[in-house]
């Protein structure tokens, strides 16, 4: 008997399932994947969209997977995500046929441990002490008493961020022995608990940490605001080809509406 | 003449006499003193382990964790409780459960009740042992490479360009339950085989079919066994981070697909405990030490709670193991 | 629909046709796993074909740095015809070969002590104790030991034990984090023991008591019954042990992704004691680390290449464990 009831729930199971495609969901899913950066200026913005008296209530879901802008070009190419989310301007080997949106700017700043407190680094500072010539503190930063090795911390391979790094500080071949990090939140931690570690975030990322001005400038929103430092890479949302309905809606709030402004303005350098 | 304590039969005090510990040479002294050290050093290293933890899973944990979902912030203070990490811990473990136990079931009685063509039988035996050696991560990505056909779409979701996702609780679950599936085995198959053949034989003797014996006959009997099994099972899926990480999407919250009532949060994607403390640690892309102490610790009671639980029905029947 | 019926029916009465269903039923049921495993082994194997195929034996060998190899072909252009496909994954088959191997060896000399403990010399009341002890080390999750790993044990070494002067001494080759060689293999071993124990203190308890009763009444101490009479018994049993627990390590990638030190760096010996300290990562730790990068398409496939190596070698252990296991039936060792 029990067996018989077990065959009937099972079967019902089965059936549900089979029939989920024939009832057409209401609501499309959009993938997003890609930069590590630009994630969560994207969680930040989608609570919003999505509130009810919002351009997005009910029209959409939206799922966010990460993995570093590289992934997000390349799962938008290949038809893997409905769209994708990059911190690097386009490359040249980048695939074809597909639609950047510019949303927002972002800086990026030098980090070095709070009992390491570097003020100023300079142009050739920088190139020396990512690129491996220069392996200690000390020759590092002429006339500084701070000694001890030199502790890179920088971004993977797929990372925009490590590509707008390399594009804006001019580092074209990061040192082979660097520890490459899968985030800006660990980029973060690892400077903030050795002592001898330089590393580069999203401007959002910096608190905690001493932050070294670069080429005298201090690396701060108004002065990325007003072009006056140097690094500043943008953040884009990719589509293949021109967006779909939902996708263009969501991409189309963020570029235009005063309540997506504001929550870019919080962490992050609006494009008007 | 002492005898070790070890052999039952009547306890016969060990005497000091010509076996006396300070009698033995030195090197056999220093083995005994290695044993010694050996076992209450791999204690004093669970004690430091489940100490550890315990320390700091109560130093960070918060009441309010368990029933906050997680939030995606900047800092730790504004990023949550993770809620949705248990919910999906549970779901998963069910899933994983529930698929794994008719095939190991089924297969341990096939084995042990019939077994023909015995090649067969001894193919099926290795390959249990074959998923039982397996990597997880490697079970992991063959998920993935496996559910993001177009077959397997009402087993996740299809993003809006039509691409096969294949990262839900139900993929997830699939590949959790070839975890589960050889500890489940083993289990029945130990129980089955500790049944004397008298009582099948006393079955058929009294006209029972073989079909009936095993459905009304053994498989009861063998409940301890099964659950014992499922116990250990649960355990080990409860504890598995690599499928999660790749197949469960890794979403902050819970995110239902589709329409159907509780299908379409199976068909979802989530996050579990252990890919909570992953991606929280250092080596995910999270940066919440505290969040994963805490998640950590309350892992940790989970996985405790079932395994002694395990071992109180392990008590109850005859075998003792280590 | 309990009628009494003789096995030897073809099939005439509703009662014999239920019995052949059943058994057909359950065999299919049960030959879906050897189905599933046949077919994750094709698979696989096919989807990292390309990386073998355009690498050849030098796979295995080293060509260059390894981290930079697997970024240019993650960076490679789109156009299927200049797919980057060069890799030589020695550093990573080196360090899964000495994170395994090391943890093997000294996990088989602390599991035949800790066996000989708990079935020999441990007292009643402490053997209460280590028993469950040792059973709750094997239920622990590996990200939890990663968690104290990289939290606790990585820390601790990079800052207490490894002095500035060792870091610099390596500085531009390697960074020397803590993440490394040493903490990877203790975290490994005490994650290995608990198998080990139980099935080399299941084979101890199985020796004739003949045999150790007679070498006692020779004059033997309890050390030298166990040693001479019990561990020599049960060789075949710690053989066993040794082979699964391998198969175990290999396995690992989660707890070895998160304290290994993620650099696909091949520790040097030469280096004298800075050697425990190099980064390492083993074969299954570098799909963790990448198993984002999967979706394009060259990475994808070194990265199926290396879980199909994975695979192979997990196949090989498993079946000979379980072959190794075998002579113990003869005892009446239940594993």
């Amino acid at each position: 008997m029990r067996r018989n009831h077990l065959t009937i729930a099972a079967a019902s199971c089965v059936a549900a399932m089979a029939l989920t495609p024939a009832i057409a969901s209401a609501k499309p899913t959009i993938t997003i994947s890609g930069s590590t950066s630009v994630a969560p200026l994207t969680g930040k913005l989608l609570p919003k969209y999505l509130a009810k008296g919002q351009a997005g209530y009910n029209k959409a879901k939206f799922v966010i997977y990460q993995g570093g802008s590289d992934i997000g070009v390349a799962d938008v190419a290949a038809s893997r995500s409905v769209m994708g989310e990059a911190s690097r301007d386009p490359k040249a080997t980048d695939p074809g046929g597909l639609v950047w949106n510019k949303i927002a700017r972002d800086a990026i700043c030098l980090i070095t441990n709070s009992d390491n407190p570097v003020s100023n680094l300079t142009a050739a500072q920088v190139t020396a002490i990512f690129t491996g010539s220069t392996t200690n503190w000390s020759s590092a930063l002429g006339g500084s008493t701070k000694t001890g090795p030199i502790s890179l911390v920088v971004r993977t391979a797929a990372s925009g961020t490590q590509d707008a790094f390399a594009k804006l500080f001019g580092v074209s071949t990061v040192a082979a022995s660097a520890a490459q990090k899968a985030s800006n939140g660990l980029i973060q931690q690892s400077v903030k608990s050795d002592p001898n570690a330089i590393g580069y975030v999203s401007e959002a990322f910096t608190s905690g940490t001493n932050v070294a001005k670069y080429k005298g400038v201090s690396c701060t929103l108004i002065n990325a605001k007003s072009n006056a430092y140097p690094a500043v890479r943008n953040f884009w949302y990719i589509t293949k080809g021109a967006p779909t309905t939902e996708a263009a809606r969501f991409i189309n709030w963020v570029k235009t509406s005063p309540a997506a402004k504001t929550i870019i303005a919080s962490g992050w350098v609006p494009l008007s | 003449m002492s005898t070790t304590a070890r052999n039952p039969g009547p306890q016969i005090v060990h005497k000091r006499g010509r076996d006396s510990v300070s009698n033995w040479r030195l090197i056999d002294r220093l083995a005994l003193y290695a044993c010694w050290a050996v076992g209450i050093g791999l204690c004093t290293v669970a004690a430091a382990l489940i100490g550890y933890m315990c320390f700091r899973g109560i130093q960070y944990m918060d009441l309010s964790l368990l029933v906050t979902n997680p939030a995606v912030g900047a800092s730790q203070a504004d990023s949550g409780g993770f809620l949705s990490p248990i919910i999906g811990t549970f779901l998963l473990t069910l899933i994983g459960t529930v698929i794994a136990l008719p095939f190991a079931v089924g297969a341990a009685i096939w084995i042990v009740e019939y077994g023909r063509p015995s090649w067969l039988a001894r193919a099926v035996e290795s390959a249990i042992e074959v998923v039982a050696g397996t990597p997880s991560i490697v079970l992991a990505i063959f998920g993935l490479l496996l559910f993001s056909g177009s077959i397997f779409e009402p087993l996740s979701f299809a993003a809006d360009n039509g691409a096969v996702v294949g990262k839900s609780f139900l993929t997830a679950g699939a590949m959790m339950s070839l975890i589960a599936v050889p500890l489940i085995f083993t289990s029945t198959r130990e129980a089955l085989m500790q049944i004397p053949a008298q009582v099948r034989e006393a079955s058929y003797a009294l006209g029972k079919t073989k079909w009936a014996t095993i459905r009304r006959v053994l498989i009861p009997s063998v409940r301890p066994g099964i659950f014992t099994g499922t116990a250990l099972g649960m355990g080990r899926i409860a504890g598995d981070t690599a499928i999660v990480v790749v197949l469960l999407g890794a979403t902050l919250t819970l995110e239902p697909q589709g329409d159907i009532p509780l299908i379409k949060t199976l068909r979802g994607s989530g996050s579990t405990l252990t890919s909570y403390v992953y991606n929280n640690s250092p080596a995910g892309e999270g940066n919440a030490p505290q969040k994963a102490y805490a998640a950590a610790f309350v892992l940790l009671i989970l996985i405790l709670i079932l395994n002694f639980g395990i071992d109180k029905l392990a008590r109850r029947s005859k075998k003792e193991s280590v | 629909m309990e009628r009494s019926v003789k096995d030897a029916g073809g099939g005439q009465s509703p009662a014999a046709k239920m019995e052949k269903r059943a058994e057909y039923s359950l065999g299919a049921l049960s030959s879906l796993t050897l189905v599933l495993i046949a077919a994750m082994v094709i698979y696989v194997l096919s989807k990292g074909w390309p990386s073998f195929a355009h690498n050849g034996l030098s796979w295995f060998g080293s060509s260059g740095n390894v981290d930079q190899q697997l970024s240019e072909i993650f960076n490679s252009p789109a156009n299927p015809k200049y797919y980057v496909y060069k890799i030589g994954t020695w550093p990573l088959l080196y360090a899964t070969l000495l994170t395994t191997g090391l943890a093997v060896l000294i996990g088989i000399v602390v599991a035949t002590l800790a066996a000989v403990f708990i079935v020999e010399f441990a007292p009643e009341s402490v053997k209460r104790i280590v028993s469950p002890v040792i059973r709750m080390l094997a239920a622990v999750p590996s990200v939890i030991y990663g968690l104290i790993g990289i939290l606790v044990l990585v820390p601790f070494v990079g800052n207490e034990i490894v002095s500035g002067g060792r870091k610099q001494s390596v500085a531009g080759v390697v960074q020397l984090s803590g993440a490394s060689l040493i903490v990877a293999v203790v975290i490994l071993t005490i994650m290995i023991c608990p198998i080990m124990i139980a099935i080399v203190a299941d084979a101890l308890r199985a020796v004739p008591r003949g045999w150790t009763e007679g070498a006692t009444a020779l004059g033997a101490n309890r050390w030298r019954v166990m040693w001479t009479v019990s561990v020599r018994a049960a060789r075949p049993a710690i053989i066993a042990a040794a082979v699964i627990a391998a198969a175990r390590a290999i396995g690992e990638g989660i707890m070895l992704a998160m304290v290994s030190g993620s650099v696909g760096f091949a520790p040097n010996p030469l280096d004298g004691l800075t050697f425990w300290f190099e980064p390492l990562r083993p074969y299954a730790a570098t799909i963790v680390d990448n198993a984002e990068g999967l979706s394009v398409k060259p990475f994808g496939q070194t990265m199926y290449a290396i879980a199909s190596v994975l695979l192979i070698t997990a196949l090989a252990l498993s079946l000979g464990g379980a072959a190794a296991k075998r002579p113990l039936r003869k005892y009446g060792v239940r594993l």
